[in-house]
């Protein structure tokens, strides 16, 4: 009788400890999928701004391009805003996520920073030449300051 | 048990006077004519709306207008800062020169008691008086505001403030600012405005034990004064390829994060950058430049 509720505990825990751990690997890589997400729209304003400083000629394609890669790169973004990732996790520790806690608090704000970002990258990528690129471009520019001020943690 | 006592009474007397503040006197306020249009270019320099922004409370305030009164929150507690108009009754209309001086220079407030140095006092110290000067000239041509003056939450406010007048010993250095006659005009000048007004150091040098700046790591980067996550490091920027030179680095201060350049908007530098984005382009070329040499 012992014995069958010592290996039922044990099979519980052992269960327990693999569904956390599953749980923190999807958490993990929930972070690590935000992460590859803003490194691509990092690429994308590598590709943008050296036109919009003159230092490289307007170029509608790979604007497009990069644009293409961020949206591919960030299309699971709704999905990986778990509880379990918050900054004080183990997996927000484990994957150095540099989200601050105002996300979960101010989750309001995040959406409509979230909004004004793929607003401002939707006409980006309606823009069909040089002056047009260039008028949408700001607000696109000021949507990543905007919420980096606000929900991203300190270095 | 006497001598416990006398003790006792000797270390509170010496605690007494040593945390009495020391301000300036009316032999150090200069002849000078305020400048306003100076007194513009110092006030973004020197950052002030970043903390005095209005209390949410004030709807009808725009939110440049230095009315003060929105929480600033510190590891020791929250102060609401001051409402920076010349209103007579909440704000400092009524601020004779030398109070202003020695508010902003020596962290003393007019009723003699010492400010929390969350005010950069530290740094501000470096500044010329006629800088000052021209910041309060600037400020009493605003329209004033009606914003009351709010104490801080802190427990024991009373000993703190004692606590931070015996603490100036050790954090808070007077010497006047001065050029170094080797290096050129625009690098003086952002050295002025780096270590003086922009009070970079605050946050950019990290403290020692005493939470004075540790000079032998200064520009180093440390530990968030709010307490979450990293000051980054100012030294070597162009050498660790964080910018290619002096000039992109001026470009990355003057427009942040919305050019594309990282790491300019979080922690409070987001606030930090659109005040320096209000310099004239030779203000922020001299940060810059400043900036740069730092190895």
């Amino acid at each position: 009788m012992v014995s069958k509720t010592v290996l039922g505990l044990f099979t519980a825990g052992v269960i327990a400890l693999g569904f956390t751990s599953s749980a923190m690997a999807d958490a993990k890589a929930s972070i690590e999928a935000r992460q590859a997400c803003m490194k691509a729209n990092g690429g994308m304003m590598k590709v943008m701004v050296p036109i919009i400083k003159g230092q490289k000629p307007y170029d509608k394609a790979a604007i497009d391009a990069a644009i293409a890669a961020s949206q591919k790169a960030c299309g699971g973004w709704a999905d990986w805003w778990g509880a379990d990732t918050k900054p004080d996790t183990a997996a927000g520790k484990a994957a150095k996520t540099e989200a601050k806690a105002e996300i979960w608090s101010d989750a309001a704000g995040f959406e409509a920073a979230g909004t004004a970002y793929v607003t401002a990258e939707a006409a980006v990528l309606a823009s069909t030449d040089e002056a047009s690129f260039k008028a949408a471009f700001p607000a696109l520019g000021k949507s990543c300051q905007g919420c980096h001020e606000k929900f991203r943690q300190a270095d | 048990m006497l001598a416990l006592a006398l003790i006792a009474a000797l270390g509170l007397l010496a605690f007494w006077l040593l945390s009495t503040p020391r301000p300036l006197t009316a032999a150090d306020i200069p002849q000078h004519t305020p400048d306003v249009a100076n007194g513009v270019r110092l006030y973004h320099a020197a950052g002030c709306i970043s903390c005095h922004q209005p209390s949410p409370d004030l709807k009808d305030v725009a939110t440049d207008v230095p009315a003060g009164g929105a929480p600033l929150h510190t590891p020791i507690g929250t102060l609401y800062p001051l409402n920076l108009t010349p209103d007579p009754e909440t704000g400092i209309g009524s601020w004779s020169d030398l109070e202003f001086l020695n508010a902003v220079m020596r962290g003393i407030s007019p009723e003699g008691e010492n400010l929390i140095p969350a005010l950069p006092y530290t740094s501000y110290a470096h500044m010329k008086p006629e800088d000052v000067l021209d910041i309060r000239a600037y400020l009493a041509s605003l329209p004033p505001v009606k914003s009351p003056e709010r104490e801080p939450d802190i427990t024991a406010l009373p000993l703190v403030r004692r606590g931070v007048g015996l603490w100036k010993w050790v954090g808070l250095d007077t010497t006047p600012w001065t050029p170094d006659p080797s290096q050129s005009d625009s690098w003086n000048r952002g050295s002025y405005l780096v270590n003086g007004p922009g009070h970079c150091q605050e946050c950019h040098t990290p403290r020692n034990i005493f939470m004075a700046r540790d000079e032998s790591k200064a520009f180093q980067g440390g530990p968030h004064p709010e307490g979450k996550g990293r000051v980054p490091s100012l030294l070597g920027l162009i050498e660790r390829g964080r910018y290619t030179d002096a000039a992109d680095l001026a470009s990355a201060l003057q427009n942040g994060e919305m050019m594309g350049y990282d790491k300019l908007a979080s922690g409070g530098m987001g606030q930090v950058q659109r005040n320096i984005s209000m310099l004239p382009e030779s203000d922020i070329q001299a940060i810059a430049d400043y900036i740069a040499s730092l190895k």
